[in-house]
């Protein structure tokens, strides 16, 4: 598991100490170069010094040498022979040129500065570990700090990454707290603005879970209390049929039982047909719809009932053209829409079901001659378990509702109107225009 | 015994009303809270059942105008919300009882009899006077300890004659507590049915006080 703590600390240690390192190496560079002039210097100031002597009657080493600088010197005679070796070291070589010159030796590396005079060659060496180890002790000076500071840093890193991290245990706690029927919003008070966002985000979800989960709630409460109806009906209806004793009156108590019946198993058919259509379920990704052949299909299914109610039911225009959407979901729309309309519309009316193109898109539309809504009620009449009053038909409360949902998930408007001059009801559903319609 | 049934579905209010009818009582059905209150307002109802959920007015704000204005007529709720709350809110408007759907018959006829009878101030079961004894629950009647048979209609009558022994009914008070609404009353249907339980029961049983009414006299 990746920890931003320990990330944190890791970077920034190794930031520190990849600092602390330049700084030592520019450090032991800018020493060493400094070093080099200033031993240089006296490597010539030593020679100069030395050449006024005279090396024959040499005799220990001469004047004015310190042993901690571990200087070496050599004189040669002017035929090559070497008059004087201060400390042989034998990796020095036996000739010199004039003037500075870095030597490699057996022992390291050695600076020699040599000059002539009257015939007498004078070399004066040293070898350069003396000044590495020099600029070596002042990279190391500076890099000390540092090298002390990491432990420090680390903690300190260590604990206000953990100060900083609090509050998201803080909200991992308040989430963990949250269930299906507790789902508030998590305080979202004194966050760094880094957590806030999150904490946002988290609440929008929650928010919308709780309303969705409501909105589940309600549906399921709603739908227990409407099947309470029809099964209160179908009770009733069983016993008034056991106490019928005249065989005409049994005949008229089956008669409702069996409507009675039939409401029930309708409106359960209306509630699976509307949590299949919730616009939360999973939906079928969109097909091509052929809108004249669904018309065409939905009225000759639905024929038999108008013909059994005396109405004239009929397609007026099939030229919509196609659509994209899910072609079941359309035919539960527009199905739910004739069979109200054949349902509420009285014997020897007409239903005209069309889909045509109009400048805003495909439209399917039915029109009956049937009593029509009020404007007032025609807004409410889509919710869900909404009964107009003194409507002698038995709804379910939801065909429309389930229509609404499905044009929803299309994109389309449901429009309620009264008919042609003015009597009876025609519904539209508008349906958006696709891009490159 | 006349009845007022509230309820907006057609299926449950036919229902109702014909199984009520079955069990003696005048049912009048209404389908909205304002059609409730507009019946109510004759105040001829022994008893209101009340649905809560109606259309144009709820069962409980015509409860509480009820209440309101002074009716005391017993009201039985009849609804789907059966969660404790929405009880005790109904029993707490001035609901006398209450009854979830899906309900059985039977248990609303028995119910709708315990309340009327608690209404009369019977603790009692049976409805005696004298020799007499009405059962509500079975509509069987008998005469000092012998079977007497008696029609529907004659037996709400006597019912109706015996809630409150002593006290005058008008024709047209009995005839409003004997049939529904839409029931054919034919004109002189008050008499026909007093004439034949004087034959069962002696024809001093009921008393005709002229230009007034009928009454059952208080046993002395």
């Amino acid at each position: 598991m990746t920890s931003i703590r320990r990330q944190l600390l890791v970077g920034l240690l190794a930031v520190v100490l990849i600092a602390g390192l330049f700084a030592a190496w520019g450090v032991y560079q800018r020493a060493h170069e400094e070093l080099d002039e200033l031993f240089d210097y006296h490597l010539k100031q030593m020679a100069l010094s030395l050449r006024a002597q005279s090396f024959e009657p040499f005799a220990g080493g001469p004047p004015g040498i310190e042993d901690g600088f571990d200087f070496a010197i050599q004189v040669w005679s002017q035929d090559g022979i070497r008059l004087y070796f201060s400390r042989p070291h034998a990796g020095l070589p036996n000739r010199a040129r004039l003037g500075y010159a870095t030597v490699e030796t057996s022992e390291g590396d050695w600076r020699v500065f040599s000059i002539q005079q009257r015939g007498v060659t004078l070399q004066v060496a040293q070898p350069m570990a003396i000044r590495q180890r020099l600029a070596a002790a002042a990279a190391l000076r500076t890099l000390a700090p540092f090298l002390f500071l990491l432990p420090a840093l680390g903690l300190l890193v260590w604990f206000i990454v953990g100060r900083g991290l609090k509050p998201l245990v803080t909200v991992a706690g308040a989430v963990k707290a949250r269930t299906p029927a507790a789902l508030h919003p998590l305080p979202d008070r004194g966050l760094p603005e880094e957590i806030q966002p999150l904490v946002t985000a988290l609440n929008d979800l929650l928010a919308r879970l709780e309303r969705t989960l409501g909105a589940q709630r309600e549906f399921v409460a709603d739908a227990a209390h409407e099947l309470r109806t029809p099964l209160s009906a179908l009770r009733l209806q069983v016993q008034l049929a056991e106490r019928a004793r005249e065989p005409d009156e049994r005949a008229a108590a089956f008669s409702a039982l069996k409507q009675g019946l039939d409401r029930a198993t309708r409106l359960v058919e209306q509630l699976l047909a509307l949590a299949r259509q919730e616009p939360e379920a999973a939906q079928q990704p969109a097909k091509r719809v052929e809108l004249g052949e669904l018309v065409r299909e939905v009225v000759a299914g639905l024929e038999p009932l108008a013909l059994a109610k005396s109405i004239d039911l009929g397609v007026t225009r099939d030229d919509a053209g196609a659509i994209q959407g899910d072609g079941d979901g359309l035919r539960t729309l527009l199905g739910n829409l004739v069979d109200n309309a054949v349902r509420y519309t009285p014997a020897g009316g007409h239903v005209d079901v069309a889909a045509y193109r109009e400048s805003e898109g495909a439209v399917l539309a039915v029109v009956d001659t049937g009593p029509g809504i009020p404007p007032e009620e025609r807004e409410r009449v889509l919710d869900r378990f909404y009964r107009r009053v003194g409507s002698e038909a038995a709804g379910s409360g939801l065909g429309l509702s389930i229509v609404k949902n499905i044009a929803e998930r299309h994109g389309a408007r449901v429009v309620l109107d009264a008919g042609p001059a003015g009597k009876g009801l025609a519904v539209r559903v508008v349906f958006p225009r696709a891009p490159g319609d | 015994m006349r009845l007022l049934l509230v309820e907006d579905d057609p299926m449950i209010g036919e229902s109702a009303q014909k199984g009520l009818r079955q069990d003696g009582f005048a049912v009048d059905w209404v389908r909205d809270g304002q059609a409730a209150e507009l019946a109510l307002a004759n105040g001829v109802y022994e008893l209101v059942l009340l649905d809560l959920g109606l259309p144009r007015k709820g069962g409980l704000d015509v409860l509480s105008g009820l209440r309101a204005k002074g009716n005391a007529v017993p009201v039985l709720i009849l609804t789907a919300r059966d969660a404790v709350p929405d009880r005790v809110k109904g029993l707490d408007r001035g609901a006398d009882d209450y009854l979830v759907k899906p309900f059985d018959l039977d248990e609303l006829a028995a119910r709708v009899r315990a309340l009327l009878r608690r209404r009369a101030g019977r603790a009692e079961p049976l409805i005696t006077h004298g020799d007499l004894t009405l059962n509500p629950a079975t509509r069987e009647a008998s005469l000092a300890g012998k079977p007497l048979t008696l029609s529907a209609r004659e037996f709400a009558l006597l019912e109706a004659l015996l809630d409150r022994p002593g006290a005058i009914l008008s024709r047209a008070q009995l005839e409003e507590r004997v049939y529904g609404w839409g029931e054919e009353v034919e004109s002189n249907t008050v008499e026909v049915y007093v004439h034949s339980l004087r034959k069962k029961l002696g024809t001093r049983f009921i008393r005709n006080v002229r230009g007034v009414g009928y009454t059952i006299p208080r046993p002395e």
